[in-house]
């Protein structure tokens, strides 16, 4: 009776629990307490490095904002007198027109006081007075700037050198060049080249071998034949392992198979983009929608017609929509397969930094952030036209 | 009595998971008439259409076209029977991608060789041809449009030109009108029933509501749980026959 009762009653409500009192609410704030103390530990987390190792990284970030990408070559005009050392003087020079440089004394020994007078340059520029040994070996002596006829008279000790016969050159600086790419944005652009065919090839490579292997990989095409389940277990496999190793280990792998070098990263994106694309296309055949598939058979079109008319229309936007994706990943990748040798970019921009030149370390970094997002751009445009 | 477009005995589906959607189904078709199968979602309306056609493999039973043994028939046999059974879906199942005009041109596949397949090639008077059937449906404007922009009624009457490029001698309709409004049901009926009247096409459709098959049907079969219930004239179904079809809590719905 009572039990009927008990049961006619709405259930009693069971009271809110209220958070603070709940033992599990500590158990678990202990327990992510310690999770996050030991990570903290064991990665090594030293807040004080990031101040303290700021002015190591500061001419890299100071060179950021100046990449090293157009150089203004001087425009220069020189003339040239000989001096000898040890008594013998030396054949008195032509007289050219232009620019003309006289020395008093003309031979003498090591030490001797000599006094350089330059005539026929171009007025009120700097200049500056070279001492060239025998074998072509320069230094400075001296330093001027001509007056308003284009004269300059500059007094200098003759260096210690080697051999007998030397060179006194002015150079005066008559104005800047035209600029010019300089020889750091040649190389990184000649590199950037590299990398964007490198991750063509390594994605073309993928699609032609994943794009047979995907159609065994589709669930909904396999089960219909003997022996279809155990085909695509097999592929599916074989895809989910070949994804799970990164492709610079793969690139490691593959540098030392073929040796260093771009076909190492172009076999290495390629294995990857296999797999990768493999399942994708994969799924997008199994998304195909049946009823096309079911009127063109209806027809009486043949499996060959079928496939034509009512599969291919169906997964060809989306097999090309995937394959921009990854191309683009793959330039992505392409940019770092370098560090491990695998040609590219990557590898000029490891050697930057290496040899803290960080005027040419931070060429190389814009050049891949300009065209991964160019890329990212374009690709998105690409794909949102076609799907 | 001629020699009937279609004829249909004992035929029986059991589908692999159990589900016996056919059982012991046997009638006639003559050359000419238009005959509406009704009955309840999952009575095997569907089945049966697509047994016909072999799009589904019957379990046992015999279909015979114009002759010819449907459930005997080789692969070869079966696409040179196929192509001319003109098929109209539900979904339309139109190429959605596709242009209109290639969509009205797959329904000439069985006649072409496959190798022109790859090509996309469609000879010049058959690209005439399915202009010619798009300007029968109303809808010659279309043709270069892509599939997927055209309204529902529009897509069907696309399915109907498909279906008449095949010169099909019967027409097997599966809830034509299932996903379109009542007007537009009334439109794409027409267009069917006019295929019938003039071009002798016999037509095979089936059908939800009974108000649409009294008004296009010549002939209507019901089908119960897999099983024929009903054969006879469309003012042959009564209050008492209309229940045994659609069960005790029925009613019947008129629609515009």
């Amino acid at each position: 009776m009572a039990l009927e009762e008990a049961n006619l009653r709405p259930a009693p409500r069971a009271r809110p629990a209220v958070w603070y009192r709940s033992w599990r609410f500590y158990a678990g704030c202990a327990v992510v307490l310690l999770v996050y103390g030991y990570g903290w530990r064991i990665t090594q987390i030293h807040l004080a490095e990031l101040w303290r190792g700021a002015r190591l990284i500061e001419p890299f970030v100071v060179a950021l904002s100046s990449p090293d990408i157009l150089t203004r070559e001087p425009r220069t005009e020189g003339a040239s007198a000989p001096f000898y050392y040890g008594g013998q003087a030396p054949p008195a020079p032509p007289t050219p027109s232009g620019p003309r440089l006289v020395l008093s004394p003309r031979t003498g020994p090591i030490g001797t006081r000599i006094r350089a007078e330059g005539r026929g340059f171009a007025p009120g520029r700097p200049g500056v007075l070279w001492w060239e040994n025998q074998i072509g070996q320069r230094q400075q002596v001296a330093s001027f700037v001509t007056d308003s006829q284009g004269r300059f008279a500059v007094g200098f000790t003759a260096p210690p050198a080697q051999g007998t016969r030397n060179l006194v050159v002015a150079e005066v600086t008559t104005g800047a060049g035209p600029l010019r790419p300089s020889p750091t944005l040649v190389v990184v652009v000649d590199r950037m080249i590299e990398t964007i065919f490198l991750a063509l090839m390594g994605t073309t490579m993928g699609v032609l071998f994943a794009v047979p292997l995907s159609f065994l990989g589709a669930r909904n095409l396999t089960s219909h034949v003997p022996g279809g389940g155990v085909v695509y277990a097999l592929t599916r496999a074989c895809f989910n392992l070949t994804r799970s190793i990164e492709a610079l280990v793969l690139a490691i792998i593959f540098t030392v198979w073929v040796g260093l070098g771009p076909f190492a990263g172009v076999l290495a994106l390629g294995v990857h983009s296999i797999a990768a694309l493999g399942k994708l296309y994969s799924e997008a055949i199994e998304s195909i929608d049946r009823g096309p598939i079911e009127a063109i058979t209806a027809t009486g079109a043949s499996p060959l017609q079928v496939v034509r008319y009512a599969v291919v229309p169906q997964i060809v936007p989306q097999f090309i929509a995937f394959t921009i994706y990854r191309w683009d990943i793959n330039v992505r990748f392409s940019t770092v397969i370098g560090f491990v040798g695998g040609g590219g970019i990557g590898f000029v921009l490891q050697q930057y930094i290496n040899l803290l030149q960080w005027r040419q370390a931070a060429t190389a970094l814009w050049m891949i952030a300009i065209v991964v997002a160019l890329l990212d751009y374009a690709s998105a445009v690409v794909r949102e036209r076609i799907v | 009595m001629s020699e009937p477009v279609l004829r249909i005995e004992r035929l029986t589906k059991v589908y692999p998971d159990g589900t016996r959607a056919l059982s012991d189904v046997s009638f006639e078709v003559a050359r000419g008439e238009f005959v509406v199968i009704i009955g309840l979602s999952g009575s095997g309306k569907s089945t049966l259409l697509r047994c016909i056609n072999r799009l589904v493999e019957p379990t046992s039973g015999r279909i015979v076209f114009e002759g010819r043994d449907v459930t005997a028939a080789s692969r070869q046999e079966l696409r040179e029977i196929r192509r001319r059974i003109g098929m109209i879906f539900q979904q339309f199942n139109l190429v959605r991608r596709a242009s209109v005009l290639t969509n009205v041109l797959s329904g000439r596949l069985g006649y072409l060789p496959p190798s022109w397949a790859l090509a996309n090639y469609f000879p010049g008077p058959l690209v005439q041809q399915a202009l010619a059937n798009l300007e029968r449906v109303g809808i010659p404007e279309k043709a270069a449009a892509r599939a997927d922009t055209l309204s529902g009624g529009q897509q069907q009457r696309v399915g109907i030109a498909r279906a008449l490029m095949q010169e099909p001698r019967l027409i097997l309709a599966d809830e034509p009108v299932a996903s379109l409004d009542p007007a537009m049901s009334h439109s794409v009926l027409r267009y069917i029933e006019e295929l019938n009247r003039k071009d002798g096409i016999t037509v095979l459709c089936s059908l939800h509501f009974l108000s649409l098959a009294r008004r296009y049907g010549t002939r209507i079969l019901a089908l119960r749980a897999g099983e024929l219930v009903f054969d006879g004239l469309p003012r042959e179904i009564d209050e008492a026959r209309f229940r045994g079809i659609y069960g005790e809590e029925a009613v019947a719905v008129e629609i515009g």
